[in-house]
């Protein structure tokens, strides 16, 4: 594997239940696997620690209060000043009433994390699509507000790496149906707005690529050849538009949903 | 049977067909001759899909005509709907109190954007203005999915402890001249912090952010402070949701993905708001067709069982945590229009 080709940043999004959590899981693993320095990251979303250690998937976790309070406490130069700012109700209620500040910052920690190592890959699952955008417009939409001053600079060093070829790559998780995949197409052209060029949908959970119903001669119900008809139908109206399509998964749980997922993901790079 | 009451709310995991069901209870309790208003705030916009209605239509109440929907041509009738737009409330607490020019801060502006982040708390906003004017008989409200449901719950708590707390704490800097000065003019808030001295807390934004950033962010507290009453008015929103008699649940989930943990997680954290009205709700539902299946084929009867373990896992979830469990099948069709239809058609049933 080529790690100069591997972006330096992946970001997993898409509708929610569509699977970015596993799929952000089996990338990481896939990565490790393969020798690449990796960590994979929840965007302070639910932890998945405990699975990650059973799993023996590198993870790195930071919540954005911890992150505000770090990037302020840098900002003025003491730790214990940006502790009592973010202990004031003030501040406090603040970040609750505006969570794009907190994102931003957080995505600003992981930038700064890539920065610091250049051998370092992250994956991080990412909120779903709204949030996704709003994680990054916001950065936009602060240096509009502040104008100038340190936190624009910071926002342009950001920018920098964001924007720089190859660094970033969001990577859109469907299901092969019709609205679905609308709706990938859809976030795509939001993240392509904001300048977020290398966009890749992959659709997941197709039955009609699961291989316990392949080339078999016994019929298969009509609710079954009916989905996997309408499957290839998407499949074939929006064709070449997906990087990759993951096939219908008949695992126990969530372990081995994960490894399986890991093994179908060669030659993704 | 489901009473029918002044809001149903609908929540869950996201991409489990949450707006679709919630679209369909919309129709369904039009078609019954209820007046109803459908309200989503989910930042996909998904409704728009279903219902055809365009971007440059969000935040304007729009009627939609049963004609729509197959099955339903016949009859003549509909329901309203409105797609959430922060921008859109912004406007109308600033036509109604007659504050303009303050809220004319380029800080408000940029956070109404539609990604801005100020979602969740116009939201609510917007929810407890329509449901103040007693127009309707029901609104069906479909949710932010996932953790951000909880952030709309939470939202008029952190806009209490923001009007309770941190202001409280700013009049403790800066005392009663204030309250007093700003009674007649806001932008010269800035200059009045600077002239009484030790106004640590924003000397301390102002050596981060710049001199210019922290005159438009006092003006915008300031702003937002003097239009406290609309803010506030939200509160009422969370008392509504906690009574039985206003209320139902709908906490949806589908057998499509394997989120019980998340559903689980969600559960918990939304119970304090819930109350003995709630409803699991699973979506997408092949049991009726895996049953009737009985394939030879032993990688066939391997997914067949797998399907059905899913069915069976949330099942079991449930009945750990809900009373009322109600199951909706998947529609095979290509139209959300028809999904929509079909369910609509599953709540006579159910």
């Amino acid at each position: 594997m080529d790690t100069n080709k591997i972006p330096r940043l992946i970001v997993v999004t898409g509708k929610g239940g569509v699977g970015k959590t596993s799929l952000s899981l089996a990338i990481t693993k896939h990565l490790h696997e393969n020798g690449v320095k990796v960590l994979y990251n929840s965007f302070d979303q639910i932890t998945n620690e405990q699975l990650c250690e059973r799993m023996e998937i590198p993870c790195w976790e930071m919540s954005t209060s911890q992150s505000a309070e770090t990037y302020i406490g840098k900002k003025l130069g003491t730790d214990m000043v940006a502790g009592w700012i973010m202990k004031t109700p003030f501040f406090k209620s603040l970040f609750n009433m505006i969570p794009g500040l907190g994102m931003m910052i957080l995505l600003g920690h992981i930038i700064e994390k890539l920065q610091n190592d250049p051998d370092l890959h992250i994956v991080m699952d990412s909120p779903s699509s709204g949030h996704a955008l709003t994680m990054f417009e916001s950065s936009h939409n602060f240096k509009e507000m502040f104008g100038k001053g340190m936190i624009v600079d910071d926002i342009n060093r950001m920018h920098d790496f964001i924007y720089e070829n190859n660094r970033l790559k969001c990577i859109v998780v469907t299901l092969p149906t019709l609205m679905a995949v609308n709706e990938g197409m859809e976030l795509r052209e939001s993240l392509n707005s904001l300048d977020i060029s290398d966009v890749s949908l992959i659709v997941n959970d197709a039955i009609h690529l699961a291989k316990e119903l392949s080339s078999k001669s016994e019929e298969l119900p009509s609710f079954l050849s009916k989905k996997i008809e309408m499957e290839k139908e998407v499949v074939s109206e929006f064709e070449g538009q997906f990087e990759k399509i993951l096939p219908h998964l008949s695992t126990e749980n969530e372990i081995e949903n994960i490894k399986s997922l890991t093994s179908h993901l060669e030659g993704l790079w | 049977m489901v009473n029918i009451k002044p809001i149903e709310i609908f929540c869950g995991t996201g991409g489990v067909g949450k707006t679709t069901l919630a679209t369909s209870r919309a129709l369904d309790l039009a078609s019954k001759g209820k007046k109803v208003l459908l309200i989503t705030i989910d930042p996909a916009k998904r409704l728009k899909q279903i219902l055809g209605l365009e971007n440059t239509e969000a935040g304007k109440i729009q009627p939609i005509s049963s004609e729509i929907f197959p099955g339903f041509e016949e009859k003549s009738f509909s329901f309203d709907a409105l797609l959430m737009s922060p921008r859109a409330t912004l406007r109308r607490m600033k036509w109604e109190a007659g504050t303009e020019r303050e809220f004319d801060n380029p800080i408000i502006d940029i956070l109404a954007r539609p990604n801005g982040g100020m979602n969740e708390i116009m939201a609510i906003i917007e929810v407890q203005h329509h449901l103040s004017k007693r127009e309707y008989d029901t609104i069906v409200l479909d949710t932010p999915p996932g953790k951000h449901f909880i952030d709309f719950l939470q939202a008029s708590l952190k806009i209490k402890q923001f009007f309770d707390k941190s202001f409280i704490e700013i009049f403790k800097f800066l005392g009663k001249k204030f309250q007093r000065n700003t009674e007649k003019e806001g932008t010269g808030f800035f200059a009045m912090i600077v002239s009484s001295g030790v106004k640590k807390l924003l000397k301390y934004l102002q050596k981060v952010t710049g001199e210019e950033f922290v005159e438009t962010f006092v003006d915008a507290v300031v702003a937002i402070y003097r239009n406290r009453d609309a803010f506030l008015e939200a509160l009422k929103f969370q008392d509504e949701l906690r009574q039985i008699e206003n209320s139902n649940w709908f906490l949806v989930t589908s057998v499509e993905q394997h989120k019980i943990d998340e559903a689980n997680t969600l559960h918990n954290k939304a119970i304090e708001f819930m109350h003995g009205d709630s409803y699991l709700t699973i979506n997408k539902c092949l049991r009726r067709h895996l049953e009737t299946w009985n394939p030879t084929d032993s990688d066939y009867l391997h997914v067949r069982n797998s399907m059905l373990d899913r069915e069976n896992k949330i099942k079991e979830f449930a009945g750990r945590n809900f009373e009322k469990v109600m199951d909706f099948p998947e529609v095979l069709g290509t139209s959300p229009a028809q999904h929509v239809s079909e369910l609509a058609a599953a709540w006579k049933e159910s």
